[in-house]
C-alpha cells in the first residue's frame, strides 16, 4: 500500500489508468498530465478513467502541478515514504492501486517527457482494447541513441524469450489491468528493479506470462528532459543488466525451451506524420578510451569468467587500434552469455563486479557498432541491429550448453 | 505435412513455389489476391503464409497486419521483387522475407526456421 494517497474525487472503481510516476517532476508533469487527460477524453471517452501520479514524496511541488492539470479528469495521488525512491517502488504503489480499481487497462508515461501527444495514450491503449496484453512503444530513434538497447537488452531479450520487441525498456507501456498479478507476485525484488530495471522486468514478466506483445509506432523521438548521460550510464547499465540476468535465473525453465524469434502485432501505422530523429553526437575517442581502460580494471576477472577463446578474442580486440576496430557480434553474444554463467555461480558482491566488469566491453561492442554503421542509413543500421540479433539466436544453444 | 499457402497474383509465382515447396515435403495451397484471405485461413488453418507485398490490387504490408491482429503467431514469410519495402514500418510484423528468385534454397530455409519456431 502507498504511504500516502489523496484520492479528492473518491474514486473506487476504474475502467482506465493512465499513470505518471515522478520524482521532483513539477516543471514537467504538468504536461505529461495535460496530454493524458486530452488523450482519455478524445479516444476513451466512455470507459471510466483516471489519473495517477505514483510520486517518490516529491519536495519541490510535483503533487500540486499534477493536481491542476487535466481538471477534467478524476486524479489520485499516491507516494511513498520520505527518502524511498525509484520508478520500481512508485510503479509497485500503482500496481497495488490498479488491483484495488479493478482497471482493465493500464497506460504509463514517464513524467519528463516535453513531447508527448494524446496520440501516445491513444496507441498505447488501444491495442489492449484489442486484444493485446502488453504493448511497448516504438519511438523514432537516431540509430546511435539507446544503444544499450540495441548493444545489450533487445538482443538478450530477443533470443531468450522469443519475440522480437525492439524498444522493450523504454520507459512507457501499456498493458492489461489483470497483469498486475503477475507484478506483485513476482518473487524477484531487487534493488535494481526498484529503480529503472522495473522497465524490462515489466516486459520480461509479461513474457512469461505469454501476454500477446504488442509494438505501438509513436512517429516521434521521446524528448526528454536533459540528463547528465555519462553520470546516468553506469547506474542504468547496472541495474538493468543485473535484473536481466536476474530475470534470466528466474526463468531459465521458459527460455530454454524457446527456439528462434516471432514478430509482434504492429500498431500505429496509420499515423500522423513521422518525424525525423533528433541528432545524437558519439565520441569515438572517449568510448575507445574506456573499452582500453577496462583491461586495466578488470583483465583478472575476465580472464577467470571468459572462456579462454573469448579471452583470447578480447585480447586481439585491444590490439587492433581505434582505426580498424571491430567486435564481432558472435564473441559479443558468447562473452554475455559466459558473463551470465558466471553471475549464476557468484556471491552477490562478486554478481556485481561481473555486471560493473561487462560496462567497458560493452562501450567497444558500441564503438565497434558505430565504426560499421556510421556510413549508413538508419533503416540499414537496424538491418546491422536485426542480424546481430540473429547471431544471438543461433548462439543460443551455446548458452544452454555452458550451463548444462 | 505442413501446409503453406502461398499469396501472389502472378500465376509463374504460384506454381514455382507450388512444385518445388511439394516437392520438399509440403502440403501447398495457393491464392492469387488477398480476397477474403483471413476467411480462407480461417477455412484453411495453414501452418504458414507467404505472401507477395506488391499484389495489383492489394498491399500485402496492410494484408500482414491483418493477419497478424488476427492470427497472433501464424508465420508470414514476405516475398518481394524489391526490398525497398523494408522502409515500411508494418514490415516488422513478418516473421521473416525474402527476395524473390527462382532458386528457393532462402525460401526454404526460412520456411524450416519459421515452422520450427518454439515458444512455450
Amino acid at each position: 500500500m502507498a504511504f500516502y494517497e489523496e484520492n479528492p474525487a473518491q474514486i473506487s472503481k476504474a475502467e482506465i489508468v493512465v499513470a505518471i510516476p515522478s520524482f521532483n517532476e513539477a516543471a514537467t508533469i504538468g504536461f505529461a498530465a495535460e496530454q493524458a487527460g486530452k488523450g482519455l477524453i478524445e479516444f476513451f471517452g466512455d470507459l471510466k478513467s483516471v489519473l495517477i501520479n505514483c510520486d517518490n514524496h516529491s519536495t519541490d511541488g510535483t503533487k500540486e502541478a499534477f493536481m491542476a492539470a487535466a481538471p477534467e479528469v478524476p486524479k489520485i495521488y499516491l507516494s511513498t515514504p520520505e527518502g524511498v525512491r525509484g520508478k520500481g517502488n512508485n510503479l509497485r504503489n500503482l500496481f497495488e492501486k490498479v488491483r484495488e480499481l479493478e482497471a482493465r487497462v493500464v497506460i504509463v508515461v514517464e513524467a519528463d517527457i516535453k513531447n508527448a501527444t494524446p496520440y501516445w495514450i491513444r496507441n498505447l491503449g488501444q491495442p489492449i482494447l484489442k486484444g493485446a496484453g502488453y504493448v511497448c512503444p516504438l519511438y523514432v530513434r537516431h540509430k546511435y541513441e539507446a544503444s544499450l538497447t540495441s548493444s545489450i537488452v533487445y538482443p538478450l531479450t530477443r533470443c531468450l524469450y522469443g519475440r522480437r520487441v525492439r524498444q522493450p525498456n523504454a520507459g512507457e507501456f501499456g498493458f492489461k489491468g489483470e497483469l498486475v498479478n503477475h507484478f506483485l507476485d513476482s518473487p524477484l525484488w531487487t534493488e535494481s528493479v526498484q529503480q529503472f530495471g522495473v522497465d524490462i522486468w515489466m516486459t520480461t514478466i509479461a513474457l512469461n506470462a505469454r501476454m500477446p506483445i504488442c509494438q505501438s509506432f509513436m512517429g516521434s523521438p521521446k524528448m526528454h528532459r536533459a540528463k547528465d548521460a555519462d553520470a546516468e550510464l553506469g547506474v542504468a547499465f547496472r541495474q538493468t543488466l543485473s535484473t536481466l540476468f536476474d530475470l534470466m535465473l528466474m526463468y531459465s525453465e521458459f527460455w530454454q525451451l524457446v527456439k528462434w524469434s516471432k514478430p509482434t502485432a504492429l500498431f500505429g501505422t496509420d499515423a500522423q506524420e513521422v518525424a525525423t530523429p533528433l541528432p545524437f553526437e558519439v565520441n569515438m575517442n572517449g568510448l575507445h578510451d574506456k573499452f582500453l581502460k577496462g583491461f586495466d580494471d578488470y583483465l583478472g576477472l575476465w580472464e577467470s569468467m571468459f572462456d579462454q577463446t573469448q579471452f583470447h578474442k578480447l585480447l586481439e580486440i585491444k590490439s587492433l587500434g581505434l582505426q580498424h576496430f571491430s567486435f564481432p557480434g558472435q564473441t559479443w553474444a558468447r562473452i554475455l552469455f559466459e558473463a551470465f554463467k558466471a553471475y549464476s555461480e557468484a556471491e552477490a558482491q562478486r554478481r556485481m563486479a561481473i555486471v560493473d566488469s561487462l560496462l567497458p566491453l560493452y562501450l567497444g561492442k558500441f564503438l565497434s557498432f558505430v565504426k560499421k554503421t556510421e556510413r549508413m542509413s538508419l533503416q540499414q543500421a537496424e538491418e546491422y541491429v536485426e542480424n546481430e540479433c540473429m547471431v544471438f539466436e543461433e548462439n543460443k544453444p551455446y548458452l544452454v550448453k555452458i550451463l548444462e | 505435412m505442413p501446409k503453406i499457402l502461398v499469396v501472389d497474383d502472378e500465376e509463374h509465382i504460384r506454381l514455382l513455389y507450388s512444385e518445388e515447396l511439394k516437392e520438399a515435403g509440403y502440403e501447398v495451397i495457393t491464392a492469387d489476391s488477398g480476397y477474403e484471405l483471413l476467411d480462407r485461413i480461417e477455412r484453411e488453418k495453414p501452418d504458414l503464409v507467404i505472401l507477395d507485398i506488391k499484389m495489383v490490387d492489394y498491399n500485402g504490408l496492410d494484408i500482414l497486419q491483418d493477419i497478424r491482429n488476427h492470427y497472433y503467431d501464424l508465420p508470414v514469410i514476405l516475398s518481394t521483387a524489391y526490398d525497398t519495402f523494408k522502409e515500411d514500418m508494418k514490415s516488422i510484423a513478418a516473421d521473416f522475407y525474402v527476395v524473390k528468385s527462382f532458386d528457393l534454397t532462402e525460401l526454404k530455409k526460412k520456411i524450416a526456421m519459421a515452422l520450427e519456431t518454439r515458444l512455450p
